[in-house]
C-alpha cells in the first residue's frame, strides 16, 4: 500500500503546505484544530514558507484572509460550525472582492443544542455565499480536492474563494492511507498565482468593495460572480483532466457508484457516503438494482450531471445530512429543482434526513431508505421528509427526556 | 476485513494503540483505517477507538458496531452500560481485558460471551516503566499479537506513534521492549471474520410535537448530575492514611470536582461515588497522606512521591 496513515485533519493541512500558500490566519476549532497545529509547526520550523498568524475570532481571520488575497497573496485558512457562521459576514464580502482563496471546513452540527459532531448544516449555510463548495469523502480526496480548488479559484474564467468541506469525526480524526503528490508535480498543476485584478502596488492604488447605489451596477457585479461560478463547472472538469494525468487520480463534479442498471439511486454527499456505498454492495449482493450518486461539487451546481445520472429512474432518494427547519433537506430541494424539467424524471424523490449531529447510519438505516424508496417507486409517489431515527434511539430520547425533568416536578 | 475496537479511558492509551494496530497492518501492506470517538470529557471518560484493516479498500467508517476483536483496557468499563462495550460481541468475537483477575475470574463476573484473554498490562507497566498510565504500547502489541500481525511491524509502529506524540527515544525503546513482551506473553487467537449477517430493515420511529418543556434541549432536574456516578472513571483511588494528614486542607483545594469534604477534625472525606481518580490531590498532599492504590487489583500498586 502506497502512502501514509494519515487524518483529514492533517491532509487538509497538506493540502496548504503543497499548494505552497504565503498566509494563514487561523483561529482553532474543534474539530479543525489539528489543520492549524499543523501548520502553525511547519511554519516555525521553515518547512512552509508562509505567514501564520493565530487571529482573535474566526471574524477576524476571514478578514485577513480576504485582505491578504486581495494583495495577491495565495492564502488558507480554516474553520468550522459556530467558527463558519461567525465569519459568514465576511465570506459574502471575500466573493464579491473576487479573491480566490481556500477555505476547508470542517463540517459539525450547530448550536443549540451544542454538540461536537457532524452534519452539514454549517457547511450549507455558506451556499449562497459566492463561495465555491467541493465535499470530500476520503482523507486522500480532502488533499486533492485542496490542490483542485486553487487551481479553479485562481482561473481567470472563475476567480471566487473555494470551501473545502470535511466531516468532523468521520474524516477530520479518522486516519487512513494518503499518497502525498510530488511537489514538482504540484508546481505543474498550480502555476504561481498572478491575479491581473488583484495585488498591492504603492504607486497604483485601487479600491476593491466599492459602495454602489441604485441596484444597477449592483446587480451587473452580483449576475457577474454568478457567472464566474458556472464558470467553474467547466473549469473543474479541465483541472479534474489535468490533475488525472499528473496524479493518477480522477475526481468530477458528482460521482456514480453502481448507476449503470441501477433503478433506484441513493444521493449523498461527504464521508458517509462511504457507508452508502457499502450498502449499495449489501444491497447489489440481495439481487436489487440500486445504485448512489454522490454529490462532490454543490457551488456550482452541477445540473447536467445530476439531470444525466438521474434522467429515467425508478425512484431517487436524497439523503441529507441536514434540516432546514420549516422546510427539509437541503439537497433534496435542489435535487428536485433540477429534475422538473427532465421529461424522463424519475417515478418517485423520496427524501431523508440522517446522521444529525453525527447520528451513525446504520445498515439498517439503509436498509430502510432503500425498501422505503423501492416502494414509492412502485407507487409512483414520493416520501419525506423522514428520519432516520429508530425506535431503540428514542427510547433512549425518552430515558434522557426522564433525567432532565420537567419545570415543578 | 477485521474489525478491531478498543476501549479505554481517557489516557490511557486507546487511541494512540489503535494507531499503533493500523500503522503496523499498514507496514505489512494492507489498508487500515483507525478512528477514536470521544466527548468533551477527558481523562478517565469512556472512550473508544476503531482500527479496520482489510485487503480491499475499506467502505466502513465510524464506529463498530459488530468486532471481531474487543480490547478493553481497563475491566471496570464493563460494568458501565454507558460504555458499551459488550455491544455486538458474540461466541466468536475475540476479547482482550487488561486485569489482575484470571479470565475464570472475569468470565464468573460478568457475562463475557467470547474467546477470552487476559493479561495485567497495567501491572506490567507500573513494574517496568514505572508509570501508571502508559499502555498505549502495551495494548497496541497485544491487539497486533491476538490477529496475527508481525512482532517487527509491531515494534516499528510503537516507534512512529510514539514519535508523534513527542516521547524521547529512550522512553520508546523501553515501550517497545516491555510491549513486545507482552507480544510473546500471549497467542493468536484466529479471528472468525464476521460472515455478512443479513441486517434487518431499521424500524424507524416517527417523533411526535411536544410542548417546549419536552421538546426543548433543557434541564429542570436540579443536582441531577449527582446521579452520573462518575466513581467508575478511576483506575486508581486515592486513599487516605489517616496518621500522616496534617489537616492542611490542600486536597479539599486542588480537587476540580470537589468530591473531597473535611470533617470536624479537618481530615478529609472522599466521595468515591464521584471521585474521577485524577490524583490531583495525591500529588499536593505535602506529607503522603494521599496514595493512589489501583481499582480492582486490592494491594496498593502506585505512590505519587
Amino acid at each position: 500500500m502506497a502512502g501514509e496513515m494519515m487524518t483529514g485533519n492533517l491532509a487538509a493541512a497538506w493540502g496548504a503546505r503543497l499548494a505552497d500558500v504565503d498566509y494563514v490566519p487561523a483561529f482553532p476549532i474543534t474539530p479543525q484544530t489539528e489543520i492549524v497545529e499543523a501548520l502553525a509547526k511547519w511554519c516555525e520550523s521553515g518547512a512552509m514558507a508562509a505567514r501564520f498568524v493565530t487571529m482573535d475570532s474566526e471574524h477576524s481571520m476571514m478578514t485577513a484572509a480576504g485582505a491578504a488575497a486581495a494583495t495577491g497573496a495565495r492564502v488558507f485558512t480554516a474553520t468550522s460550525s459556530q467558527g463558519l457562521l461567525y465569519a459568514m459576514e465576511v465570506l459574502y464580502s471575500i466573493s464579491g472582492w473576487r479573491t480566490p482563496l481556500v477555505l476547508v471546513n470542517v463540517s459539525r452540527a450547530l448550536a443549540a443544542p451544542i454538540t461536537l459532531e457532524s452534519d452539514h448544516n454549517d457547511v450549507l449555510a455558506a451556499r449562497d455565499s459566492g463561495f465555491l463548495q467541493i465535499h470530500a469523502e476520503t482523507c486522500q480526496e480532502v488533499l486533492d480536492s485542496i490542490l483542485m480548488a486553487y487551481r479553479i479559484a485562481e482561473d481567470e474564467r472563475v476567480m471566487l474563494p473555494v470551501i473545502v468541506n470535511l466531516d468532523g469525526f468521520y474524516l477530520s480524526f479518522t486516519r487512513e492511507p494518503v499518497i502525498l503528490p510530488e511537489p514538482e508535480q504540484v508546481k505543474q498543476f498550480l502555476p504561481p498565482f498572478q491575479p491581473s485584478h488583484l495585488g498591492f502596488k504603492a504607486s497604483a492604488p485601487h479600491a476593491l468593495g466599492v459602495a454602489v447605489l441604485g441596484g444597477t451596477p449592483y446587480s451587473y457585479f452580483r449576475h457577474q460572480m454568478h457567472l464566474a461560478a458556472m464558470n467553474a463547472l467547466d473549469v473543474h472538469q479541465e483541472a479534474a483532466a489535468s490533475f488525472e494525468q499528473l496524479f493518477g487520480r480522477r475526481y468530477d463534479v458528482v460521482e456514480g457508484y453502481r448507476l449503470d442498471d441501477a433503478e433506484d439511486v441513493l444521493v449523498m454527499t461527504n464521508a458517509l457516503a462511504s457507508r452508502g456505498k457499502a450498502a449499495v454492495d449489501v444491497a447489489r449482493a440481495e439481487g436489487k438494482r440500486v445504485g448512489l450518486l454522490r454529490l462532490r461539487l454543490i457551488r456550482p451546481w452541477p445540473t447536467d450531471a445530476i439531470r444525466d445520472a438521474l434522467r429515467g429512474r425508478r425512484a431517487v432518494a436524497v439523503l441529507d445530512q441536514n434540516l432546514a427547519p420549516g422546510q427539509g433537506g437541503i439537497l433534496f430541494q435542489e435535487i428536485a429543482a433540477c429534475l422538473y424539467d427532465e421529461a424522463i424524471r424519475p417515478r418517485a424523490l423520496c427524501s431523508f434526513i440522517g446522521g444529525l449531529g453525527g447520528k451513525n447510519l446504520s445498515e439498517g438505516e439503509f436498509r430502510a431508505i432503500f425498501e422505503q424508496t423501492a416502494a414509492a417507486g412502485v407507487r409512483g409517489k414520493g416520501i419525506g421528509p423522514v428520519l432516520l431515527y429508530t425506535e431503540a434511539e428514542h427510547r433512549e430520547m425518552v430515558q434522557l427526556q426522564m433525567l432532565a425533568g420537567e419545570p415543578g416536578s | 476485513m477485521q474489525a478491531v475496537r478498543f476501549h479505554g479511558r481517557g489516557g490511557q492509551g486507546a487511541k494512540t494503540a489503535s494507531r499503533i494496530l493500523g500503522t503496523a497492518a499498514f507496514l505489512e501492506g494492507f489498508v487500515a483505517q483507525d478512528s477514536p470517538i470521544y466527548g468533551a470529557e477527558r481523562r478517565g471518560a469512556p472512550v473508544a477507538a476503531f482500527t479496520r484493516i482489510a485487503r480491499e479498500p475499506i467502505r466502513e467508517r465510524g464506529l463498530i458496531a459488530r468486532p471481531d476483536l474487543v480490547v478493553i483496557a481497563d475491566a471496570s468499563l464493563i460494568e458501565d452500560p454507558a460504555a458499551r462495550v459488550l455491544d455486538g460481541i458474540d461466541e466468536r468475537t475475540a476479547v482482550f481485558v487488561n486485569s489482575p483477575l484470571t479470565a475464570g475470574q472475569l468470565d464468573a463476573q460478568g457475562s463475557l460471551s467470547g474467546r477470552l484473554t487476559v493479561l495485567d498490562l497495567t501491572d506490567i507497566a507500573l513494574q517496568q516503566l514505572g508509570n501508571r498510565s502508559a499502555i498505549s504500547a502495551l495494548l497496541g502489541a497485544v491487539a497486533g499479537r491476538l490477529i496475527g500481525l508481525r512482532r517487527e511491524s509491531i515494534r516499528e509502529a510503537i516507534a512512529g506513534e510514539l514519535a508523534d506524540l513527542g516521547l524521547a527515544a529512550s522512553v520508546i525503546e523501553h515501550n517497545q521492549a516491555v510491549a513486545l513482551q507482552c507480544y510473546d506473553a500471549l497467542r493468536t487467537v484466529p479471528v472468525a471474520v464476521a460472515a455478512p449477517q443479513p441486517t434487518a430493515s431499521a424500524q424507524l420511529h416517527v417523533p411526535m410535537y411536544e410542548p417546549p418543556t419536552r421538546g426543548t434541549a433543557r434541564i429542570s432536574a436540579a443536582a441531577n448530575s449527582v446521579l452520573r456516578e462518575t466513581g467508575g472513571w478511576r483506575t486508581f483511588r486515592p486513599v487516605l492514611v489517616p496518621d500522616k494528614c496534617n489537616g492542611c486542607w490542600l486536597c479539599f483545594t486542588y480537587c476540580p470536582d470537589g468530591v473531597i469534604s473535611m470533617t470536624k477534625d479537618d481530615r478529609p472525606v472522599i466521595d468515591y461515588a464521584h471521585c474521577k481518580g485524577c490524583q490531583i490531590c495525591v500529588h499536593e498532599c505535602p506529607t503522603d497522606a494521599l496514595v493512589a492504590e489501583r481499582e480492582k487489583g486490592g494491594e496498593v500498586a502506585w505512590r505519587a512521591k
